[in-house]
């Protein structure tokens, strides 16, 4: 990119011809250009929604604009305070009681010498990750009910049924836990993939030194993995907001709801189950967005800080949460 | 960049070092062999016994899943609930939404993806940097769901297919791994094109796409699975009882009747409807053609998040 840069300072009276000659390059990127433009980024325009009052007939476009009365209006709700520090708290707990472990999961399973029983291990921890949140739902609200297999499990050792679905107390970590079910594998593989790229000579000479296996997991690995470890980080806490919808619209019930009331469970019932406001459904999403992009600065910030590479100086890092 | 495979490959022959110089420790060793295997199996059985589990309450009567909460192997086999499930009809509707999305879905995602990411794989060419942010300002900023709702209804495409297959278009993610890979082909091969030329899209349909099969396939399962799997913008698009997705027949059927027998008893009617056999069909109906397509997926996605994440 930089070369870019320095073609364009040498040869800037030509830039028209140059685009001349790249025509064909813009034109492969018009579909996907267009579909941004419509899908992405008239619905980030449609976020002024916020500061309008919005009537029907008048469209986005066309509605009044009214300041910051929404939010004004938005603040005075208690809900939304609630579901704004409920949002926090559960994902601040996904980042104590999930993110560690993909990362104990890569490093015991880089270990692991039987290269079968590794790649059948990886398949198996994989897979759930392809389902969606409705299918695994389905599945864990039968084996966790108090017919289900783990209450059969704990009757057949003596204890009493632990009502596990309709209780506030064991809803955080029936979410850790089924988050964990579903996808610690799947991010595990983003680490066995950033192993890959340790260079072996260090377990040589750290085997020559007589290091054992689990010094050189501490001494070797967990540094060359380090840098992955704070992108993933950054991301995870870039995203503090909108994580956990789909797994708590599915898991949760009638008896957790409350529990369970994160930012966009507030968002989705404001806006689709009771009379709908998208001016004030679109306050809150505003805010949502900035609070996260906030978010994602300052972790990048602290990481930098802390003497890593942080995020932005290669913005192609980036993986998907 | 490379495969996982070969360069854990790479990593062994180091190790027989420390055997051969250590023979002392050989015993040491084992030990934490042990104790790594019976960790990693645990995780490995959590995750298998409760399919295994769904697949025999599936297979088994609702006395028999009454009678026994450890149900692994059902004694009788039954496939009145797989039955009774088809004769219910929903998760017919639900197949045909579905499979509508990912037919028409998938291509455009093909489509778009593939022609952006090469675009924007070739070498220097003026704003290039431009559509770079373009893109990735999208990863970090949406609009969400109300505004997307209200475009869907502007544009008049509330309950129709066309609604779930238009919005999601690219995975931003999935672009810039095709964008890696491509920029990883020797330009020699497209210049050569060029002075014959070739305009580029043909380079990119008959000389690109072609070297780069692996990583189509694997977007194609990538979006493939994605699209089966939709159901959130499906149920705030589509409210017509006819064009109800997969997941969310499974999630009336499921889901839905558990929080009925939740909050009253007086509802048996509906649970009754639905066993708990007949629920277990009913994910595995749904799960099954992802359990078909995950070990071709399984062979590409290593190699796909390798590139993408390392690059």
């Amino acid at each position: 990119m930089e070369k870019t840069i320095q073609i364009k300072v040498k040869e800037n009276n030509s830039i028209t011809s140059q685009i001349w000659k790249s025509r064909e390059i813009y034109l492969l990127l018009l579909p996907g250009v267009i579909w941004f433009l419509i899908f992405a980024y008239i619905p980030m325009y449609g976020l002024s929604l916020a500061f309008k009052s919005y009537q029907a007939s008048l469209g986005i476009f066309g509605s009044p604009w009214i300041g910051l009365d929404n939010f004004v209006y938005v603040f005075r709700d208690p809900a939304f305070m609630e579901s704004v520090w409920k949002t926090l708290w559960i994902n601040a707990g996904r980042i104590a009681f999930q993110f560690p472990v993909p990362i104990i999961l890569a490093l015991l399973l880089n270990e692991v010498r039987l290269g079968r029983f590794k790649r059948t291990l990886q398949t198996i921890y994989t897979f759930p990750h392809f389902l969606s949140w409705v299918i695994v739902a389905s599945v864990m609200i039968n084996i966790l009910s108090t017919q289900g297999l783990v209450n059969g499990i704990i009757r057949l050792l003596g204890f009493e049924t632990i009502n596990f679905l309709g209780s506030t107390d064991t809803f955080l970590p029936l979410l850790y836990i089924t988050e964990n079910w579903k996808s610690s594998g799947w991010f595990m593989i983003i680490y066995m993939a950033a192993i890959t790229g340790i260079d072996t000579e260090q377990y040589e000479s750290a085997q020559l030194d007589g290091a054992t296996r689990l010094q050189q997991m501490w001494y070797i690995t967990l540094p060359g993995i380090k840098s992955t470890i704070v992108v993933m980080l950054i991301l995870t806490v870039g995203n503090l907001m909108n994580m956990g919808f789909d797994q708590i619209f599915n898991i949760s019930n009638a008896a957790t709801a409350r529990a369970g009331e994160i930012l966009d469970m507030y968002i989705y019932r404001i806006t689709f189950q009771s009379a709908a406001d998208f001016s004030f459904s679109s306050a809150v999403s505003l805010f949502r967005s900035i609070v996260n992009f906030a978010l994602l600065l300052f972790a990048d910030r602290v990481c930098k800080w802390l003497g890593s590479d942080g995020l932005f100086p290669s913005p192609r890092k980036k993986v998907r949460g | 960049m490379e495969e996982i495979k070969p360069a854990s490959k790479k990593i062994k022959p180091g190790k027989p070092i420390q055997t051969k110089h250590n023979k002392g420790k050989h015993t040491k060793i084992q030990t934490l062999d042990v104790v790594l295997l019976v960790i990693l199996t645990i995780f490995g059985l959590a995750i298998i016994i409760p399919f295994i589990y769904v697949i025999a309450i599936s297979f088994s009567t609702q006395q028999e899943y009454l009678k026994s909460s450890l149900l692994l192997f059902p004694k009788e086999v039954t496939f009145e609930n797989y039955k009774a499930l088809f004769q219910d009809g929903r998760i017919w509707t639900g197949y045909r939404t579905t499979l509508l999305f990912v037919l028409l879905g998938v291509p455009l995602n093909l489509f778009l993806t593939t022609s952006m990411a090469y675009g924007l794989s070739r070498p220097d060419y003026p704003f290039k940097r431009f559509f770079i942010y373009f893109v990735v300002i999208t990863m970090l900023f949406s609009g969400g769901i109300v505004p997307m709702y209200l475009l869907m209804r502007d544009l008049q495409l509330i309950n129709t297919v066309w609604s779930v297959v238009f919005n999601y278009g690219i995975n931003t993610f999935y672009l810039i791994i095709m964008m890696n890979f491509f920029r990883t082909l020797p330009l020699e091969i497209m210049e050569s094109a060029k002075i014959d030329g070739a305009g580029e899209w043909r380079i990119m349909f008959n000389i690109v796409l072609p070297i780069s099969m692996p990583i189509m396939a694997t977007m194609t399962l990538f979006y493939a699975v994605d699209r089966w799997n939709e159901w959130f913008h499906a149920m705030i698009f589509i409210r017509d009882n006819n064009l109800v997705a997969l997941q969310l027949a499974l999630r009336s059927i499921v889901i839905d009747s558990q929080i009925s027998q939740q909050m009253n008893a007086s509802n048996l009617a509906t649970d009754a409807k639905f066993s708990e056999g007949m629920k277990m069909a009913a994910v595995m109906v749904t799960m099954l053609p992802i359990m078909c397509v995950f070990p071709f997926l399984q062979k590409y996605f290593v190699k796909g998040m390798t590139v993408g994440a390392i690059k």
